[in-house]
């Protein structure tokens, strides 16, 4: 279905460093020919990318470009509101979780994600994170702590709250409760993070914190980070896209889509000329 | 000079504002206090054990208002158990589900109406479908009435305060792998507990001295009585009818039981949110 009154954008132009760049192995998650809708308008339009093990992913581009639409596409947050869907394929670990079969709950689980504002629940610090876990597992006292515990840590976030477990998650600071956020998604223990510009609403200093902490993940996960700071981008992602009214411009690794981009359009955004 | 003219007259519209809200606010305090006054003057001296133990009396001699009490409980209780139910699910469903159907516009719209009614008109409905088909006056009546007036201010209450979460506080339940309801339950209900609470309050407020529709639904009852499918005595119908008699000591029992009323309003509020407080920042 294609919408007349859709502004037009320019098709992938550059992926011959996509292909020269992906070891097809170890892709964990993948768009192919995805497609999105609110409603009647079309914000996605045959979006194709990888996106590794073990590895960053950075989405970049101008406000409204469709990043975190692509996003809220993966784990399908968008299914709770109706007119929104998605046409094409997902496919992890190879299977298409745009099939109708596929349990919502369990793909969430699989595929977790961080918000733009800290959402800490109205809860202790120790319940924020056991919530979660508590949904799939049953865990004894001793393996939740532990379990709470190695989250909080890996989330570089235990050292300032290991004394208070039991006090509200409310009462963090801005930059805490975003690890506290990112400490309640990896204790469910999924195979792939996404995150919607997390460090948008922190000070450098936790901004910093928090990169520090998606660097050290990735040794375990496939992280996915939208972000308007190409700095930060730069910092921490293997791997970029720049994305432009609805449609991938330019996939390549961090270093090449920075100093050698291969669009035009691309460059331009990078040095500031637009978005 | 125009620029200090202009900041003068800035300053005198200031002052006068304020010195207008505070006499607003003072004339309100005002009535209240002289309420209270009034009726911890003539409420207090008729404060004794009787009052608890003994049931109303007959002109001109000794009782109490324990089968009046004891009555108010039951139906309070009742109708805020059936109210809280019914209005905190309709008020999620309006909030989360129902969304901007048409459907949840029009429960909207008549939850509104069913807020404004007169509680005369909705004794009397009641009366009708459920005094009459039984033949005779009775508690479950008259708590019935009673949630019919409290439901719809939890409903609202409930649907406001759900509205006012963060959508990405939805999200982010969801995206842990949460099913949606287990996100209402355990994170936007816990959430938005506060804002229940006090709907819930202002609810049972509002009923606690509803006598019109008591008058058609319970009646009263002079002796003391636990059983709901009789007529059972109540605080505001002996309030009423004491209050406007001839005697003495039925109306200082009157009085006494304004008091006691005002006085459980008070302290359930006080109790409640002691017990409910917001996390504070550590």
């Amino acid at each position: 279905m294609t919408d007349a009154s859709t502004p037009t954008a320019p098709a992938p132009e550059a992926l011959e460093t996509y292909l020269e760049s992906v070891p097809a192995d170890n892709i964990k998650l993948e768009t192919r020919n995805l497609n999105f809708f609110y409603g009647k308008n079309k914000a996605l339009h045959d979006v194709s990318i990888p996106f590794l093990n073990r590895s960053i992913t950075a989405l970049i581009g101008p406000s409204g470009c469709g990043k975190s639409t692509l996003l809220r596409a993966l784990n399908r947050i968008y299914a709770l509101y109706p007119g929104q869907r998605a046409e094409g394929e997902i496919l992890l670990d190879g299977r298409n979780v745009l099939d109708k079969g596929v349990d919502l709950t369990e793909l969430r689980a699989r595929i977790g994600m961080v918000f733009q504002q800290p959402t800490p629940f109205p809860m202790s610090i120790y319940d924020n994170v056991a919530f979660g876990v508590r949904l799939y597992e049953k865990l004894s006292k001793t393996d939740m702590d532990e379990r709470v515990e190695q989250s909080l840590k890996r989330a570089a976030l235990w050292e300032e709250v290991k004394n208070k477990l039991q006090s509200p998650g409310l009462g963090l600071s801005g930059g805490q409760q975003q690890r506290l956020c990112v400490a309640r998604t990896i204790a469910v223990q999924p195979e792939v993070i996404l995150l919607d510009e997390p460090a948008s609403a922190l000070d450098p200093i936790s901004t910093a914190k928090l990169e520090e902490t998606l660097v050290e993940l990735k040794a375990d996960y496939a992280i996915v980070i939208v972000t308007h700071n190409l700095q930060q981008a730069a910092r921490i992602s293997d791997h970029a896209s720049f994305m432009y009214l609805g449609r991938v411009i330019e996939f390549a690794q961090t270093e090449k889509l920075f100093d050698n981009p291969k669009v035009a359009r691309t460059s331009d955004y990078i040095t500031g000329r637009f978005g | 000079m125009a620029g200090f003219n202009r900041v003068g007259r800035r300053k005198i519209a200031d002052a006068l504002f304020v010195a207008f809200c505070t006499l607003a606010a003072v004339i309100a305090l005002f009535a209240l206090a002289a309420i209270l006054t009034s009726l911890l003057v003539k409420g207090v001296s008729g404060i004794n054990l009787a009052v608890f133990t003994q049931s109303t009396p007959a002109p001109e001699s000794n009782g109490g208002l324990a089968n009046a009490i004891v009555g108010s409980v039951l139906l309070c209780g009742a109708a805020m158990i059936g109210a809280l139910t019914i209005g905190v699910l309709a008020g999620t469903w309006l909030a989360e589900f129902g969304g901007t159907s048409r459907y949840a516009a029009v429960i909207r719209f008549l939850n509104d109406v069913l807020l404004s009614a007169p509680s005369i008109l909705i004794g009397l409905c009641v009366y009708y479908f459920a005094v009459r088909p039984v033949h005779g006056y009775n508690g479950w009546a008259g708590a019935l009435a009673l949630c019919l007036i409290a439901t719809p201010v939890i409903t609202r209450t409930t649907e406001d305060v759900l509205k006012l979460q963060s959508r990405q506080l939805r999200e982010s339940g969801v995206a842990l792998g949460a099913p949606f309801w287990v996100t209402v339950q355990k994170i936007l209900w816990r959430a938005a507990g506060g804002g229940i609470i006090t709907g819930a309050l202002l609810a049972f407020a509002r009923i606690s001295g509803e006598t019109a529709p008591l008058l058609f639904t319970s009646l009263g009852n002079q002796f003391m009585s636990f059983d709901m499918s009789k007529p059972i005595s109540n605080l505001p119908a002996v309030i009423f009818q004491f209050g406007l008699s001839a005697y003495d000591d039925w109306q200082r029992l009157a009085w006494v039981g304004a008091l006691l009323i005002a006085g459980a309003v008070l302290t359930i509020n006080i109790f409640v949110r002691l017990i409910s407080q917001e996390p504070k920042r550590s």
